[in-house]
């Protein structure tokens, strides 16, 4: 899923373009949400007891109790978010795909040992990888989201790609998706986090493309092959080559092609057919519909549809959901908050200087301590 | 070597109780003319400029151009522990990582000095365009630290409304609605009492109560206060520090739903 090892290497080396905000922070900010990734924490996440919540002939409703309350959230947050649906996935990621299929066999075949060992905490677990997000739940969450005034766009392919096409038109702020891919496909704003629990407390990640590639030293075609060598979706990478040795010989070599005429491809066996020119070409021109197309309208809700839709068979709660569909409506009265940006311009932003002077530091330290400085987190 | 010192904390510790709402960390910078800070609150909805002039100090030595970023948490704990007839003095070398301030007590039987350390902070400078505002308003300013208290009961948001007629205050939410109107006073006999209005053309705006209740944390720095608003940019709240410079603030209006 998305990009192996990105997030890490961003913030080793560049932590300046990762920062922490509150979601309170976003107020009036439209941001696109990678729908079948939220489905999908939503399904692992919402739960009670360990099983999914139900509804009263045994359908799951978890993906419809997070994308209900969870919208809510952003909605009072002042966020006005658009959901992205996938169309159908690229070709090219079909070997992917049937890797994780082949891993949920496996967790299936792991979870009737467990349930015959009657070992409960394994069997919660390898439940949890047996999910996957039907075609019904994103049916259900497109009609939910409908009732409740929140527009939906239909990517013909990756999701991710066509929320990146959405921010580089400014037609929204940000993308929001756990997958650092969308960066890749030319987002200039990704946030993480951003649909995750309140109870949970995580602050919102904010990455800046052009503050990682600032602090990679790479552009962006040069990123998009830095991510391929990481490992991405679409095709393999080469063995042996981790993140950090990636990031060294793209920053020497400046292209896949260079850096296999610079290696040893006898240790470092690149895969067949290494098709990374394709995944390079689905990065950069991805299948997406022309954003002029796209109309974004965000609508009052519909209380009574909202209620005779969760209400009864799906057994959610009448006072809540009307409660809920109150706090939409409200959230569409009203003004918005103005920002200052928008009237005073940043003329400067320079680094510290002294903090600039102790990564030269850092980086020295760790070119003689192999390993030195893992794992140290952004600010 | 940079060093700067004030007969009474208490300027220094009101000033940090104006800001420490807004701010959890600022960039001190620190020239021959004095003390600036310059700092959007994390949503870049307002901004606190705040000047101390080199020549409001009892003493004043800034020998190279140096910024010192404070956590203001901590800071103002650091200034809870001084009295409010302590001299204070602020210390830091050149290039230094920590900052110190001492007090002493009146009579100099006691002194006392607290270290804090320095945070690295990026130094973003804003540019704010010189503006002409079309009204500006001067009245005393625990009027309107109590118009801002009363108003934010019945509402998030605060309209202010500038006319010839006078400047209109008004709130409305659940409970019902609430406006305040001043009128130009007539006679000024007290230039502190006085409220004063100048207007080229009427202004109407929406701003969060909120912000406005943080603003009003500087009441007690200066007797009057001058609100500066032209139509669709941000208003200026400006509370001018008896001798020595002025804080403003600068917050953004709530803006109606273009779309949908």
């Amino acid at each position: 899923m998305g990009i192996l090892g990105l997030s890490k290497l961003i913030a080793d080396i560049a932590p300046h373009a990762v920062k922490e905000m509150e979601i309170k922070n976003y107020f009036g900010r439209k941001v696109a949400i990678d729908a079948s990734m939220s489905l999908y924490q939503f399904l692992i996440a919402v739960r009670s007891e360990g099983a999914n919540l139900t509804s009263v002939d045994g359908e799951t409703t978890s993906h419809l109790m997070g994308t209900f309350y969870r919208t809510i959230r952003l909605i009072e947050n002042g966020i006005k978010p658009v959901y992205v649906f996938d169309g159908k996935p690229p070709e090219m990621k079909s070997h992917q795909l049937n890797k994780r299929a082949e891993r949920r066999e496996e967790a299936e075949k792991e979870l009737q040992k467990a349930t015959e060992a009657g070992d409960s905490a394994s069997m919660e677990k390898f439940n949890r990888r047996l999910v996957k997000v039907t075609k019904q739940h994103g049916e259900e969450a497109r009609e939910l989201l409908k009732l409740m005034g929140i527009p939906v766009v239909e990517a013909p392919c990756e999701a991710e790609a066509q929320c990146a096409a959405l921010v580089k038109a400014g037609k929204v702020y940000a993308v929001a998706t756990e997958d650092m891919d969308a960066l890749t496909f030319g987002a200039d704003v990704l946030l993480r986090h951003l649909t995750f629990s309140e109870a949970r407390k995580m602050p919102v990640q904010e990455f800046h493309l052009n503050q990682v590639l600032d602090g990679l030293e790479l552009n962006h075609n040069e990123f998009i092959d830095l991510c391929i060598l990481l490992g991405c979706d679409y095709c393999g990478s080469i063995r042996g080559i981790g993140p950090k040795r990636a990031i060294e010989l793209i920053k020497q070599h400046r292209s896949i092609e260079q850096v296999l005429k610079n290696i040893d491809t006898n240790k470092y066996q690149p895969p067949e057919n290494w098709a990374y020119e394709d995944a390079r070409r689905l990065f950069l021109n991805p299948e997406i519909s022309d954003e002029k197309d796209i109309e974004l309208k965000w609508s009052d809700p519909d209380e009574e549809g909202l209620v005779k839709f969760l209400c009864g068979d799906k057994q959610f709660n009448e006072d809540r959901v009307r409660n809920g569909a109150k706090k939409l409506m409200k959230a569409r009265t009203g003004t918005t908050q103005g920002r200052l940006d928008g009237f005073f311009k940043v003329l400067s932003t320079t680094p510290n200087p002294k903090r600039k002077a102790e990564q030269e530091k850092m980086k020295a330290n760790k070119k003689t301590k192999v390993g030195g400085g893992r794992g140290r987190k952004p600010k | 070597m940079f060093e700067a010192r004030l007969l009474r904390s208490s300027i220094l510790k009101k000033v940090l109780e104006a800001i420490k709402d807004l701010l959890t960390q600022a960039t001190f910078d620190c020239d021959d003319n004095g003390i600036q800070l310059q700092a959007m609150d994390n949503s870049h909805v307002s901004l606190v400029s705040l000047t101390l002039r080199a020549d409001g100090f009892d003493k004043y030595r800034c020998d190279r151009n140096i910024s010192m970023g404070m956590n203001l948490g901590s800071m103002s704990k650091i200034l809870k522990c001084a009295g409010d007839k302590d001299t204070v003095t602020m210390k830091a070398q050149d290039n230094a990582d920590t900052v110190t301030f001492v007090f002493e007590s009146p009579n100099q039987e006691k002194v006392s000095d607290y270290e804090m350390k320095l945070m690295n902070l990026d130094l973003e400078h804003l540019g704010i365009p010189e503006t002409e505002y079309s009204c500006t308003i001067r009245m005393p300013s625990a009027e309107f630290a109590r118009i801002c208290r009363d108003l934010s009961q019945f509402g998030e948001s605060m309209v202010i409304s500038c006319t010839k007629e006078g400047v209109k205050f008004s709130a409305s939410g659940d409970i019902g609605s609430a406006n305040i109107k001043l009128a130009q006073t007539a006679s000024i006999d007290k230039e502190e009492e006085a409220v004063v209005i100048e207007m080229d053309e009427p202004v109407t705006l929406t701003f969060a109560c909120q912000y406005l209740n943080f603003f009003t944390k500087a009441t007690s720095l200066s007797p009057q206060v001058q609100l500066s608003m032209s139509a669709d940019v941000p208003l200026v709240v400006e509370y001018r520090i008896p001798d020595i410079g002025q804080i403003r603030y600068y917050l953004a209006p709530k803006i109606e739903e273009d779309d949908n």
